[in-house]
């Protein structure tokens, strides 16, 4: 919701535009222009299309090595003058990971090896261009043949790089984002890190290429400079042609060229729409969270990596009430140890200040399997071997999370919390293996916080069922929606026969919250919620009636619940709460919570 | 001609920033060789590209083969490298 209003359209002399028919012969018909909207929003512009340039350098007669060779070293200078500025800017703008790509690029150039590969080539009659073009393209194959993802990648930046020093040879133009007209959208083959790295909100009301997809790294781009985005649109170079008006929709993924008039008021009232929305909006940002007669409340953001707490921050969020850390053990092969996983919550606690920060220990098992830690698959997995369990059934692994976590809580408010959780048993266990730890680290004299909080998620009937217990040694709970729904129900909401059981709003799953709150503030702990309900603006007044403390939603919900939750006085939530948990099934509830929310309005 | 053999253990392996340390130290270097014998194969250990290339993982057996007139001085830097875990924590 975020990103689609920040879409830049409002001063955008480009979109001064009288629609034109559709041309049915250039479109080749509707429901071609559907790619995959990695970016949210909607941008209206005239396009800017660059097509995959010419790199054709068969009329290039070489004039002998020793000018071939200057030529080379005069391209690979420029390239690598260039890509140090735009990496310099990528970094103030994106940060630090984002400039790696091009770092990576950098790095390559200056591999004497491959260098002396292309000068061999010279040497034996051929052009600066042939050289390039050979043994980047050996690399590129060398690279795509590999087994290990992330090496496998290397071949889109060598591809980039040789795209660049051919260019730069046949003396074509460079491609420069900062000149492009205010408020084009920008149609490309391959959104590269060179292109993208100049460009900022001014230039481009919308980015669309023909290739990539959610993770590419053009899509990470965009989403950070809120620029609406549709990529994996094969063919769409050819489809739309310079200063056509297009409309991007970075939401629904569609791309439409030279749209009828009827087409573009349409979108403009809903651009319109979005941007009165979001002003709307903006007035929840700096402001607290609470009912309608001041009672408030605590709204948190979840995250998946140290990159999100910027977002966090941004959006108004008032803390971290779940940093899932599974992120940190995929896509490796070994796990991280005690330094590296130190290093990432101290980031996290020092970049969140005097917010609090609930990171939740590994929670993995066979459905998402990690090669190195030796899970095997299992017949069912979500009844497994994993979150908690796993951690237990390996103490010395789970220690090295826990002492990271210990020696970063001296760094700020941080809590941790257990996932999984059943019994009292495996709190208690935890807690045995913390006290070991923290004596370890006294006797070390390295620093950490005593009275460092442990709490757990609530996510199986079983904790439901014993909360009263649990709280009595638990220091918070956190109410995981997601697990309660799937456990209390018996259902795989992945399985479409049965899916339609998966709701929060059963009569069960709402019992379940509500003794849950109960239990815990009986006990005097505070009691979140980090699922997606959380954000569910039916769920909101009873969540409040049954008086949840910590709302944990993604940072792009935040602005969203703090309004949806400025909507209900307490007395009318309760109010509410009262009739609702009266009626007998979830399609009652949910009929009635409707019906409730309308008339509120 | 020196060499020796010994295992990768830094967990992540010949990535990108170790590899770039590695041969950003090797460069020192200019008149002495480096190969890397690992699977079967020779890599140059000047090369970035190939070390990449080559996936060389955390537990890999790798052998370092040094020739040229600071041939005892490079392998001993390249072999302490490896050793210090090539700039990697863990």
């Amino acid at each position: 919701m975020l990103a689609e209003a920040a879409s830049p359209v409002e001063n955008n002399p480009g979109d001064s535009g009288e629609a034109v028919p559709p041309d049915k012969d250039r479109d080749g018909g509707t429901g071609m222009n559907q790619g995959i909207g990695v970016s949210a929003g909607i941008g209206i512009g005239r396009a800017v299309v660059l097509r995959g340039k010419d790199l054709d350098y068969s009329m290039v007669v070489p004039k002998g090595s020793r000018e071939e060779k200057r030529r080379l070293h005069e391209a690979i200078a420029s390239f690598r003058e260039r890509t140090e500025r735009d990496a310099e800017e990528i970094r103030a703008r994106a940060g630090e990971k984002q400039a790696e790509i091009l770092l990576a690029q950098i790095m390559m150039i200056g591999d004497p090896f491959m260098v002396s590969q292309m000068e061999d080539l010279i040497v034996q009659g051929a052009c600066a261009e042939k050289a390039v073009d050979t043994v980047c393209g050996m690399y590129i194959d060398m690279f795509s043949s590999v087994e290990d993802e992330v090496t496998r990648q290397r071949a889109t930046d060598v591809r980039d790089m040789r795209a660049r020093l051919l260019g730069l040879l046949l003396g074509q133009p460079v491609f420069d984002p900062r000149a492009l007209p205010a408020g084009s959208v920008l149609v490309v083959r391959d959104l590269t890190p060179s292109m993208t790295s100049g460009l900022g909100r001014e230039q481009a009301a919308a980015l669309v290429a023909e290739t990539g997809g959610m993770t590419s790294h053009s899509a990470i781009l965009a989403r950070a400079m809120s620029i609406p985005a549709v990529l994996g649109l094969a063919g769409v170079t050819e489809r739309i042609a310079d200063g056509d008006l297009v409309i991007v929709d970075g939401t629904g993924g569609v791309v439409l060229p030279r749209p009828d008039s009827e087409t573009l008021d349409s979108y403009r009232r809903r651009k319109e729409k979005l941007l009165a929305d979001r002003a709307a909006l903006e007035a929840f940002r700096e402001s607290p969270t609470r009912t309608a007669d001041h009672h408030e409340v605590l709204l948190c953001c979840n995250i998946g990596s140290d990159q999100d707490v910027k977002a966090v921050l941004e959006s108004g969020g008032e803390g971290i009430g779940l940093f899932r850390t599974e992120f940190l053990f995929m896509d490796r092969s070994a796990p991280p140890g005690e330094a590296e996983q130190f290093e990432i919550y101290r980031r996290v606690v020092e970049a969140a200040g005097e917010r609090e920060v609930i990171i939740r220990t590994l929670d993995i098992g066979g459905d998402k399997a990690v090669g190195y830690l030796g899970m095997e698959r299992e017949e069912n997995p979500f009844l497994g071997y994993r979150g908690i369990r796993y951690c237990l059934g390996r103490p010395d692994f789970f220690s090295v999370q826990l002492r990271a976590l210990l020696r970063a809580s001296a760094f700020g408010r941080l809590k941790i919390m257990l996932p999984l959780v059943t019994c009292a048993d495996e709190l208690r266990q935890t807690r045995a293996i913390l006290s070991k730890l923290m004596a370890d680290l006294e006797q070390e004299g390295v620093p950490f916080q005593r009275g460092v909080p442990l709490g757990i998620m609530i996510e199986t009937p079983a904790a439901a069922l014993i909360a009263d217990i649990l709280a009595r040694e638990s220091d918070f709970f956190s109410i995981g929606t997601n697990d309660l729904v799937q456990y209390t129900m018996a259902v795989d909401r992945g399985n479409g026969k049965v899916a339609y059981l998966y709701s929060p709003l059963n009569p069960s799953v709402l019992r379940s919250i509500r003794s849950v709150i109960r239990a815990g503030h009986e006990a005097g702990i505070p009691v979140g919620m980090c699922g997606e309900s959380a954000a569910d603006s039916r769920l909101i007044p009873l969540l409040l009636a049954f008086g949840l403390d910590e709302f944990s939603v993604g940072a792009s919900s935040v602005l969203e619940t703090r309004r949806a939750i400025s909507r209900w006085t307490l007395t009318e939530a309760r109010h509410l709460a009262d009739e609702v948990m009266k009626l007998s099934s979830a399609d009652g509830i949910e009929a009635y919570l409707s019906a409730a929310i309308e008339d509120h309005r | 001609m020196v060499s020796k053999t010994l295992a990768v253990i830094n967990k992540m392996g010949f990535h990108m920033r170790p590899a770039s340390l590695f041969v950003g130290a090797m460069a020192k270097y200019p008149d002495t060789d480096i190969r890397i014998l690992h699977n079967g194969r020779e890599i140059d250990g000047k090369s970035i590209m190939n070390l990449m290339a080559a996936c060389i993982k955390y537990g890999a057996e790798i052998e370092i083969r040094c020739s040229g007139n600071q041939e005892q001085a490079m392998l001993a830097e390249a072999v302490s490298l490896v050793e210090n875990k090539l700039g990697d924590s863990d």
